[in-house]
């Protein structure tokens, strides 16, 4: 059972985290929110989400699972408003969720959760670096290396003090170091790993709107993001396997 | 690169002949002959003066579909003989939109009677995309004596006007009509909302292209394919070789004109183009590259079942003319019927396709394979479902 009420804005971010890894999800709903992890096809990135129950206007909940069309849901969603109010709500033993928001009532037939592939269980990987810093200048520097080629190096380098990135293309070349007043903190250990930009770039326009953002840094480790969203009420995790550097 | 293999005869060179296609001309003895009385089983509409185009019904007794030309084992010469045989009345399209219309929607071939200006002259036409056509008339007049008999999907998808062209494409697909039905339909103008004739060339691409977007959402969503799989047929000395590996949709083509090859006259050539989730822009390998993922989009949502692809095609210089890109997709289905090589890890993958193409130089061409050799998973640091 759920019934819910949240703004239309906090629920249309959430949404947009997941969908920039997976189409489909099970969503957990329980007495102190919703949560959610998911890996992607290529089993290559993970996204872990929670949403407390203070996120929403108003919310009860008993323990259930949702099989979500994210895909679908995030066109629904497109018809909303700024500062729409959005209302869920799920009977027991429902099948049909039903979100209204400005006049219109959605009833959206939610997916088999035997169909969805299972929730993992996540890595416990040791990431001894970590930085710290906005969410807009992580989604430029994706951005910015986007340009030149399809995967990006990001590091720390701790003599220097500073977080790197670097992409190689083809012919060109591209770095930026932040350090000092760029960053917010930094924990500086040696660390260094190459990512695949197609993943990057679909997860870094989600980041950009978060204020700060850690990223958790290894050697040829994977890369842990993460962030709050809905003003503190919500957490979210992404984790990115490393390409390994083509001889 | 080679333009020719690019090009393919649409004439990117400037040339008001494709030089390696006119050197088909002196093969075929003509007949004068200024009437025409019999079957029309198709149509055709020229790309050449957009929006102004040239279009007519294909005039010819014999099959003139590909898989009715598959299924009696036709060789290349066969289907070259036949199309040498076929006429195509020429005239603007305004004057034959209704006779055009006929001919599209019917199932079997309606009977019509042709009169010509002059005597209809030989004009082999090839390229990449268009299966080759033989003789050439400018109509005078054309008059269809039968009734069209289409099938009924066809009756109700052309008659409904609100049903976009995207649509009714896939409909008409998932009722088992044959996508060189669908083509002609699109290229008569018979689908859609605003309709109008389409020249048959895009036709055959756009179809392709329409199927393959519908296919592909459904892909999105499906689990991965449960291992490798390699797969391998030849059609008229065209190579296909495919690689199915688990992970997200992607898809990657390469190909490999040999030395002596029609399009490579002089040097082998080498194309390759890919696709990450959705295809920007023209494909350089043309209208070949789409009817090849068709082919491949089916069958992956058939199976329920998500894969990142590698399709190789590599052709022989026993493919002495360009018989239209229903050949891959064709090659392509082929392939895929027989039973997968068991290969056990991509790096066998690789080997074993070296093996067959005799070189690795495809390899170079390749951003697919490397991209997902270098992506580590999650389950290398392990990560546990």
């Amino acid at each position: 059972m759920l019934k819910a009420d949240i703004d239309a804005d906090i629920f249309r971010e959430t949404i947009d985290v997941i969908s920039a890894l997976v189409p489909e999800c099970r969503l957990h709903v329980g007495e102190s929110g919703i949560r959610t992890r998911a890996v992607d096809t290529a089993n290559v990135a993970m996204v872990s989400i929670e949403l407390s129950a203070d996120a929403f206007n108003s919310f009860v909940a008993t323990e259930a699972e949702l099989g979500i069309d994210i895909a679908k849901m995030k066109n629904i969603l497109g018809m909303m408003g700024k500062g729409d109010v959005l209302k869920m709500e799920l009977p027991d033993e429902g099948h049909k969720l039903e979100l209204a928001f400005g006049g219109y009532k959605y009833s959206v037939t939610l997916l088999d959760v035997n169909t969805i592939r299972k929730d993992p269980n996540p890595p416990t990987i040791n990431l001894p670096g970590k930085a710290v810093l906005s969410g807009a200048s992580l989604n430029n520097a994706v951005k910015a290396a986007a340009v030149i080629s399809d995967k990006i190096a990001l590091g720390i380098d701790p003599d220097a003090g500073i977080f790197y990135m670097e992409a190689e293309g083809d012919t060109d070349h591209i770095r930026l170091d932040l350090g000092g007043d760029d960053l917010i903190s930094l924990e500086a250990a040696q660390a260094r790993s190459l990512f695949s930009l197609d993943y990057l770039k679909d997860m870094g326009k989600v980041m950009s709107r978060a204020e700060k953002v850690e990223v958790h840094l290894g050697i040829d480790h994977p890369v842990k993001f993460s962030f709050a969203i809905a003003e503190g009420n919500g957490q979210v995790e992404y984790l990115l396997a490393p390409r390994i550097e083509a001889d | 690169m080679n333009l020719c293999a690019q090009c393919k005869g649409k004439g990117l060179c400037g040339r008001s002949k494709c030089p390696v296609t006119s050197r088909f001309h002196a093969a075929v003895s003509m007949k004068p002959m200024d009437a025409y009385m019999g079957e029309a089983p198709s149509v055709f509409v020229g790309s050449r003066g957009f929006p102004r185009m040239s279009a007519g019904p294909l005039l010819t007794g014999e099959p003139d579909s590909p898989k009715e030309w598959l299924r009696r084992g036709y060789s290349i010469d066969d289907i070259v003989g036949v199309r040498a045989r076929t006429i195509r009345g020429n005239t603007g399209l305004a004057s034959v939109q209704d006779a055009l219309c006929e001919v599209a929607l019917s199932a079997v071939p309606v009977d019509v009677e042709a009169r010509f200006h002059s005597p209809i002259r030989f004009d082999l036409t090839f390229d990449g995309t268009l299966a080759p056509v033989g003789m050439k008339g400018a109509l005078k007049t054309i008059s269809v004596l039968d009734n069209a008999k289409p099938e009924r999907p066809v009756d109700r998808v052309t008659s409904d006007y609100d049903l976009r062209t995207a649509d009714a494409v896939r409909l008409l697909y998932g009722e088992g009509i044959d996508e060189h039905r669908i083509t002609q339909l699109l290229s008569a103008g018979l689908l859609g909302v605003k309709r109008h004739a389409v020249p048959t060339r895009w036709a055959i691409t756009a179809v392709d292209e329409m199927l393959s977007a519908g296919l592909r959402a459904q892909i999105s969503h499906a689990p991965p394919l449960d291992a490798i799989r390699l797969y391998s047929a030849e059609l008229f000395a065209n190579r296909i070789i495919i690689l199915m590996i688990p992970g997200q949709w992607r898809f990657e083509m390469i190909e490999q004109w040999e030395k002596q090859s029609i399009w490579a006259p002089e040097t082998e050539t080498i194309l390759a183009d890919g696709e990450k989730g959705t295809k920007n822009g023209y494909s350089p390998i043309a209208g070949a590259y789409y009817s090849a993922r068709l082919g491949i989009a089916e069958h992956l949502a058939r199976i329920g079942r998500s894969a990142s692809v590698l399709v190789i095609r590599r052709i022989r210089g026993e493919y002495w003319a360009p018989l239209g890109t229903w050949v891959i997709r064709e090659a392509v289905r082929r392939a895929i019927q027989e039973n997968p090589e068991p290969v056990e890890s991509l790096d066998a993958g690789v080997a074993r396709i070296c093996q067959i193409m005799g070189s690795g130089k495809w390899l170079n061409y390749s951003t697919l394979i490397p991209g997902i050799r270098t992506q580590k998973t999650l389950f290398d640091f392990a990560l546990k479902l």
